[in-house]
C-alpha cells in the first residue's frame, strides 16, 4: 500500500542556542519491501541540507548558527509497501536452529551479536527464550514469532513509562515501557541465543492514526500502537539470509503496515534527530507523526 | 678517570660496547672523543644543556602529577648511534608495516575482506572501542589514513631489532628529536664535524609538503594548514607549539574553529578563513561533538561531516585507533602477508592474548614473569611489569584480565638493550627503545633519518616513558660512505673551524640566545 508519512520534531529551547549543528535519521529505505517515492525535509529556521549514505540509510545533516529558540524538522515522505503477506518471507518448517552454531555465523555478524550500552546480555533475559522453546522444535522462524507474542503478552505498553535514556534493567523490573524498550529486550534475548539482530526504527500504520476522512483500509488491530512518534522492531537474520522484522509492542511479525527508515545496533545508532548546540538551557521537545493511507 | 671507567654491558646487548667490552665499530669516534672528556667537564655540558631545555621551555606533563604540570624533558648527552645497513633495514620493514596498516585500516573501513576471510577475528575489531563504525565507507583524501606514525622499537638481547607497539593515532615525540639535535650540535659541535650524521631537520619541510597536499579540490593554491590542539594541558602542549612555530601554521583549539555549511574556518581578526587541512592532535573522541562524545568541548560540531565530504583534510584521520590496538598488534605479521605477500622485515614481540583461551591460562599462571599491557592505554598506563610486580598487583592484574580478557595482552619481559647514560660522574648502562617517525604522502613514505631514543633513566628500569621517568637521547643515524657532513639546521647559523668552535644561534620564536664553547674539551 502507499503511505504517506509527516513527521514533525520540534525544539523550543528556553533561551536562544546557536551553533547548532544537527544530524536527522529519517528517510525509508528503499529495498524489497519498500520503496521510497517521495521525501522532503524543511527545517525552521532555514538551513541547507546536506548528507552521505550508509547501508543503514541516509543522514542529512545541516547547522544553523545565528541565535534561534525553536528548531523544527519536517519531514514528508510517500512510500509503496510491498510486505502483503509477511509469512511467505518465513521458513517455518526447516529445523535449522544449527545454522547460528556455526562459527562463520558470529563472524561475520558479531556487531549483532554482541552487548551494546543500550544491550546489556542480561542473563535474566534468558527466560523468555525458555518459556517458548518448548513451541520452538528447532525451527527459529517459529521460536521468533513465538517469542514475540510472549513479550507482547508479558510487558504493558505503557507510554511515557520510561524515557529515552531507561535502562532494559528497568523495563524488565516495572515491565512496562514503550517501542523502544521491547525493542532493546528482544535485542538482548536473540543476541543471547546467537540469532543476529538488529534494531529498526521507521513508522507503522496503525489505521488510527488517520485524519484523513476517504481512508478505506482498516487495520486488522484497533490495538495497534505507534506511540504517535517513530515506531520501533527488531530485524533477525534468519537462516534462508533474509532480515525479517519482529515486533514485540502489536506482537507482529513485521508487514506492509510498517516504513523502515534505520536500523543499527541499537537506537543510538539510529537516533531520527540528533543535534548539539551552543547555550546553557533547557528545551522541550515536540514529535508528532502521522502516517495515512493514500491507497493500494 | 674516564667516563667509561668500570662500564659494564653485564648480560645486555649494548648499543656502544661489545660483550668483550671494545667499542661497537660505528662507535669509535665517538668513544674515542668522550674518553678524553673528564666526568667533571661532561657534567658541564650537562648542566649546559638542562638549561637550554628550560629555556626552551621543552618540558612535558605527567597526568596525574598534582606538585606542577610541567617538568623540564630529561636528556642524556650521550647520542645512541645507528648504522647505516640497521638503519636501511628498519627503513624497508617500517615502510612495508605502514603501508600494511593503512590497507589494513582502508579495508575494515570499506568491505572488510581481512575480517570476512577470516585473517583477523572481526570481534576484535568491530568490538573495539577504538574502531568508529560511524566513520566506516569515508574515504580519506588518496586512501591515506596515517600520515604520521610513530612506532616504538626495541633490540632484544641479540641485538634484534623488534616492533613493540604502533602509534598511529596522534604519535608525539618529534620535537625532541628535532630540539635534542639542536642541542647536542650546540653542545658538542665539534662531533658533528667528526661524524657523519644524516640531518633531520627536514622533518617540518616534509611534513609540511605532505599536509598541503591533502588540500581539498580547488584549494590547492594556497591551502590553510593548521595545528587543532587540546590546549594547555595536554601533555604533549609543548610540541604542539613547537611545531605550529617550526611549520609556520596557525595553532588553534576547537573553539577557535566552527562548521558552516559543511566547511570549516577559523575565526580571525578580519573575520572567518576557510581551513583546508588541519594537523590535529585532538583525539577521535574529542574531536566532534555530533559524531563522538556529544559531551566534549574541545571539538568543532560538524567536523567530522566537512570531512567525510572532502571539504576540509584531517591528518592523521578517523579510527586509526584500531590499529594500533594491541590486540590488533599481534595479528600485524599477517596484515602484511594478507595485503602485500611479504614476510614481515621486522618482527613483533611475541604476543599472548587473553581474549584467546589457551594464551588466557598461560598469562594467569605467569604473570610474574610477564609484561601484561591493557589493550588501549598508552604512555605506559594500564601496565604490569611482572617480575617486579607485588602479590597484591598481579592479583588486581588477575581480576581485570578476568572481567575483560579482550582488553589484555601479555608478553615476555625482554631484556631490552641498553646503551651508556650519564650518571653523576660516570656512565651506566641504561634500557632504551627508538621510536622513528614516518610521513605518509601522496607521493609516498618517508622514514626521517633519526628518531627518539628513549632511555629508562632508572636504574634498572624498563620502562621508557616520559610519564614514567624516562628520558631521551638524541639518536644519530649515519650517512653511507661520507666521513663529514655538514649540518643545515633551520633558524641557526654556525660557523666551524680545525681550532674551535663557537656558535650562536636562535631559535624560532625564542629571545633567547645561547653561547657554547668547546675549548675545554679539546
Amino acid at each position: 500500500m502507499r503511505l504517506r508519512v509527516k513527521h514533525t520534531t520540534n525544539y523550543i529551547y528556553s533561551q536562544p542556542v546557536k551553533e547548532a549543528h544537527t544530524e536527522v535519521r529519517l528517510l525509508p529505505h528503499s529495498d524489497n519491501a519498500q520503496t521510497c517515492l517521495s521525501f522532503h525535509l524543511t527545517t525552521r529556521p532555514h538551513a541547507n541540507l546536506f548528507h552521505y549514505d550508509l547501508p543503514s540509510g541516509r543522514v542529512h545533516h545541516f547547522n544553523i548558527r545565528p541565535p534561534h529558540s525553536e528548531q523544527s524538522v519536517t519531514v514528508e515522505s510517500l512510500v509503496a509497501t510491498h510486505l502483503k503477506d509477511p509469512f511467505s518471507r518465513l521458513p517455518l518448517l526447516d529445523n535449522d536452529a544449527s545454522f547460528y552454531t556455526q562459527p562463520e555465523v558470529r563472524q561475520r555478524y558479531y556487531e549483532y551479536l554482541i552487548a551494546t550500552k543500550r544491550v546489556p546480555l542480561l542473563e535474566e533475559v534468558d527466560r523468555f527464550a525458555e518459556a517458548v522453546r518448548a513451541n520452538r522444535e528447532g525451527n527459529t522462524a517459529c521460536f521468533l514469532t513465538e517469542l514475540t507474542r510472549h513479550l507482547h503478552g508479558v510487558f504493558v505498553y505503557t507510554p511515557g513509562a520510561t524515557t529515552v535514556h531507561s535502562r532494559l534493567e528497568e523495563f524488565l523490573e516495572q515491565r512496562e515501557g514503550v517501542c523502544q524498550d521491547f525493542a532493546h529486550l528482544l535485542l538482548a534475548i536473540c543476541r543471547r541465543q546467537g540469532i543476529p539482530a538488529r534494531y529498526a526504527s521507521g513508522y507503522i500504520y496503525t489505521g488510527s492514526a488517520s485524519t484523513i476522512e476517504e481512508v478505506s483500509y482498516h487495520a486488522e488491530g484497533p490495538g495497534l500502537v505507534g506511540d504517535g512518534g517513530m515506531h520501533a522492531w527488531v530485524e533477525c537474520l534468519l537462516p534462508n539470509g533474509v532480515w525479517v522484522g519482529f515486533d514485540p509492542t502489536n506482537d507482529l511479525v513485521v508487514n506492509d503496515h510498517y516504513i523502515k527508515v534505520h536500523y543499527g545496533r541499537d537506537y543510538s545508532d539510529v537516533t531520527p534527530v540528533l543535534g548539539v548546540y551552543s547555550g546553557e538551557v533547557t528545551n522541550t521537545l515536540d514529535v508528532s507523526v502521522r502516517v495515512t493511507y493514500e491507497g493500494d | 678517570m674516564s667516563l667509561f671507567q668500570d662500564y659494564e654491558t653485564e648480560s645486555f646487548y649494548d648499543e656502544m660496547f661489545e660483550a668483550n667490552g671494545k667499542p661497537r665499530p660505528h662507535y669509535q669516534k665517538l668513544y674515542a672523543r668522550l674518553s678524553q672528556m673528564s666526568p667533571e667537564e661532561f657534567r658541564k655540558r650537562t648542566l649546559l644543556a638542562d638549561k637550554a631545555l628550560i629555556q626552551q621551555g621543552i618540558t612535558f606533563t605527567v597526568y596525574g602529577d598534582e606538585k606542577g604540570t610541567e617538568r623540564p624533558f630529561p636528556f642524556d648527552l650521550i647520542p645512541r648511534i645507528v648504522p647505516t645497513p640497521e638503519w636501511e633495514l628498519l627503513e624497508r620493514g617500517l615502510k612495508q608495516r605502514l603501508t600494511a596498516l593503512n590497507l589494513f585500516l582502508h579495508d575494515i573501513y570499506h568491505d572488510q575482506k581481512i575480517l570476512n576471510d577470516g585473517i583477523v577475528p572481526r570481534e576484535l575489531v568491530v568490538g573495539a572501542v577504538n574502531f568508529r563504525p560511524q566513520f566506516r565507507y569515508a574515504d580519506p583524501p588518496a586512501g591515506i589514513y596515517v600520515h604520521i606514525c610513530g612506532s616504538d622499537l626495541i633490540r632484544d638481547a641479540d641485538g634484534t631489532y623488534r616492533v613493540l607497539e604502533d602509534n598511529l593515532r596522534t604519535p608525539s615525540g618529534v620535537s625532541y628529536v628535532l630540539e635534542s639535535r639542536i642541542i647536542l650540535t650546540r653542545t658538542f659541535p665539534s662531533l658533528f664535524s667528526d661524524i657523519a650524521v644524516r640531518p633531520v631537520d627536514h622533518y617540518t619541510t616534509q611534513l609540511l609538503a605532505n599536509l598541503r597536499e591533502l588540500a581539498p579540490p580547488g584549494r590547492e593554491e594556497d591551502p590553510n594548514v593548521v595545528l587543532l590542539t587540546p590546549g594547555v594541558f595536554n601533555s604533549a602542549y609543548f610540541e604542539h607549539s613547537f611545531l605550529a612555530q617550526q611549520l609556520g601554521i596557525e595553532l588553534l583549539e576547537g573553539r577557535d574553529l566552527f562548521c558552516d555549511d559543511n566547511i570549516v574556518y577559523m575565526k580571525t581578526t578580519r573575520g572567518p578563513q576557510r581551513v583546508d587541512v588541519i594537523y590535529r592532535r585532538v583525539d577521535d573522541d574529542f574531536l566532534d561533538p555530533l559524531t563522538f562524545r556529544p559531551d566534549s568541548v574541545l571539538g568543532v560540531p560538524g567536523l567530522v561531516n566537512a570531512y567525510r565530504a572532502g571539504n576540509v583534510a584531517l591528518a592523521n584521520s578517523i579510527g586509526t585507533g584500531i590499529a594500533d590496538d594491541k590486540v590488533i598488534y599481534a595479528f600485524v605479521p599477517r596484515i602484511i602477508e594478507y595485503y602485500l605477500g611479504e614476510k614481515a622485515l621486522i618482527p613483533n614481540v611475541e604476543t599472548y592474548l587473553a581474549s584467546n583461551p589457551q594464551d588466557y591460562t598461560y598469562i594467569l599462571e605467569n604473570l610474574d614473569k610477564l609484561v601484561v599491557k591493557a589493550a588501549n592505554e598508552s604512555g605506559g598506563y594500564g601496565m604490569l611489569m611482572g617480575h617486579k610486580s607485588t602479590q597484591k598487583e598481579r592479583e588486581e592484574f588477575a581480576e581485570r584480565i578476568k572481567a575483560e580478557p579482550r582488553n589484555y595482552i601479555a608478553q615476555p619481559l625482554i631484556a631490552l638493550s641498553r646503551a651508556p647514560a650519564f650518571v653523576e660522574d660516570h656512565c651506566e648502562g641504561r634500557h632504551i627503545d627508538l621510536r622513528p617517525y614516518l610521513l605518509y604522502g601522496k607521493s609516498g613514505i618517508t622514514l626521517i633519518p633519526g628518531a627518539l631514543t628513549r632511555v629508562a633513566l632508572r636504574k634498572g628500569s624498563y620502562v621508557v616513558n616520559s610519564s614514567q621517568g624516562g628520558g631521551s637521547k638524541d639518536t644519530w643515524v649515519l650517512a653511507e660512505g661520507q666521513e663529514t657532513l655538514t649540518q643545515q639546521m633551520g633558524g641557526m647559523s654556525q660557523t666551524m673551524s680545525a681550532t674551535g668552535m663557537s656558535q650562536s644561534f636562535t631559535l624560532p620564536g625564542s629571545p633567547s640566545t645561547l653561547q657554547a664553547n668547546e675549548g675545554g674539551a679539546q
